[in-house]
């Protein structure tokens, strides 16, 4: 199927999947070590609820899920910030109420549910993503560097204990609502191309892979994104060459690199 | 005149969600200097002190001057001033810092945003572990650590700011008897060199530096004893504190 392609649309899925796979996996970093996974499933799911209103309302999907995943962010950081909710407590309703009004609002287009966009939504497309997809994409992933770079100190020092952060001066809100709305836009603009339902798989698993070889979080931050980067290219060509769905070759192929990580993971030998 | 480090004139502090106060009606003035040990049961406000004094709880009601600044509009930068280890902080096995990184981390808010860390903050954390002898455990990552090592890595970070004041919350919880003996040793040390203010949260009284100056017991909320060491430190009046019948 690859060969069929126009060399266009390989490439600009190529450089799509890669800035995907850099902005998810440095979003990641902050989404692992500072247990926002919880946080980060659901605004997923809520961009997947907003993408699928936007088709319905045949309004700008991107824009809904961008509008979805940044209202979930602000309502759920600050009851996760207070703690009064248990994590697996938010992810549970929330989870299941974004999942169900994704799938109800795709219900109810009924003439675009089965359509090759919606179900790019849900599980992704390789040809899903356009030039301005790209463009969009490239500067988020821009931004996400540039800020990493300037406030490293304040991410890497909020990032090892928030508190302790707190107490050495920082004005520690700020920073994790910036984080929070970033994860959102990264979450929204990379949708396209691993779907709603898988895009947490790209969050989560090349930094939980590069967790299991290093100690030093600057490390990690450096080959997270390289990680992500690789996963999605062998997810893409596992997915032109076996026809299967990108976001599922994606997810399958991070899943088990984070599976073999575990196994060979230096930390977790004993003496 | 010299600047009182701490001041607190007739503070509440409430839990957002609680109506009865954590620490009520405090008033407090330690002076620069003054080496004083907090004590009492389980739930006597200890800790809120603690973060009430550094702005990490918002007070509801009453002053609170740091340095001659009001705690509620000057938060970050007098934290900034401040060396605080907290009771508990996020570390286990996996933790990827390195011990040399979690020090510097102790001079970021002093650098501030969108600064470069320079040369003289490296040597600042340099020395502040030089002071505490831990160098050898600068490329360890700090969920390998011993607890007793763990303490010390975080007295070091707090020295790396070069605070005026110094607020410890229980270092010597989950130690044992040597490492508990030569921590309380380092910071009486560390507070006489540097002419620090410091407030240290200790639960087991048998822990008590002999550097203290003064010795405050909490409970319920209150500070019910403020005096000496030797006067504080009287079995009728701990049993009384403690709760303790017979």
């Amino acid at each position: 199927m690859i060969f069929l392609l126009p060399s266009k649309i390989i490439l600009i899925t190529i450089i799509g999947a890669s800035l995907a796979g850099i902005a998810c996996s440095l979003m990641g970093v902050f989404v692992v070590r500072m247990k926002l996974s919880s946080l980060g499933f659901c605004m997923s799911h809520a961009a997947f609820a907003g993408s699928a209103l936007g088709l319905v309302l045949s309004f700008n999907p991107l824009l809904m899920a961008l509008i979805f995943s940044t209202i979930i962010a602000f309502i759920l950081g600050p009851l996760a910030e207070k703690a009064k909710l248990h994590t697996d407590v938010i992810l549970g309703v929330m989870f299941s109420l974004t999942m169900s009004l994704g799938l109800t609002f795709l219900n109810l287009a009924p003439e675009t549910a089965m359509s090759s966009v919606a179900m790019s939504i849900l599980w992704g497309s390789i040809l899903g993503m356009s030039g301005a997809d790209v463009m969009r994409l490239a500067i988020l992933t821009t931004m996400v560097v540039i800020l990493m770079t300037l406030f490293s100190k304040e991410f890497r020092s909020i990032m090892f204990d928030r508190k302790m952060a707190e107490a050495s001066g920082i004005p520690t809100k700020s920073f994790y609502y910036l984080i929070l709305f970033l994860t959102g836009v990264t979450v929204s603009l990379s949708l396209k191309l691993i779907g709603g339902l898988l895009i947490f798989a790209l969050l989560v698993n090349p930094t939980s892979t590069a967790y299991q070889f290093f100690y030093d979080i600057k490390k990690i931050i450096i080959v997270s994104p390289l990680l992500g980067v690789a996963f999605c290219l062998v997810g893409i060509l596992i997915s032109f060459l076996l026809d299967f769905p990108v976001g599922s070759s994606i997810a399958i192929v991070s899943s088990l690199s984070f599976g073999t990580a575990v196994i060979f993971s230096p930390k977790r030998k004993k003496g | 005149m010299e600047i009182v480090p701490i001041e607190m004139f007739n503070v509440d502090t409430i839990y957002e969600g609680e109506k009865i106060p954590a620490i009520r009606n405090i008033t407090l003035r330690i002076e620069k200097g003054e080496f004083v040990g907090i004590i009492g049961p389980n739930g006597a406000g200890k800790t809120t002190l603690l973060e009430t004094i550094n702005g990490l709880l918002e007070h509801t009601k009453g002053e609170i001057h740091i340095l001659g600044k009001e705690i509620k509009r000057c938060g970050p930068s007098i934290r900034k001033e401040i060396g605080y280890i907290p009771q508990e902080f996020g570390v286990d096995d996996l933790t990827p810092f390195l011990v040399k990184d979690v020090i510097l981390m102790g001079r970021f808010g002093k650098i501030g945003p969108l600064k470069s860390i320079s040369y003289e903050d490296c040597r600042k954390a340099q020395e502040a572990m030089t002071s505490i002898d831990i160098n050898g455990l600068s490329m360890r990552p700090v969920g390998k650590l011993s607890g007793g090592q763990l303490q010390k890595v975080m007295i070091a970070r707090a020295l790396a700011k070069e605070p005026k004041i110094l607020l410890l919350d229980e270092p010597f919880s989950n130690l044992d008897f040597n490492a508990s003996a030569d921590i309380s040793q380092q910071i009486s040390r560390l507070h006489d060199e540097r002419d620090l203010t410091t407030l240290v949260v200790i639960h087991d009284i048998s822990s008590i530096p002999d550097r203290c100056d003064r010795m405050i017991v909490m409970n319920g909320g209150r500070i019910v004893k403020d005096d000496l060491p030797k006067k504080v430190l009287h079995p009728e009046l701990l049993k009384l504190a403690y709760g303790i019948k017979g």
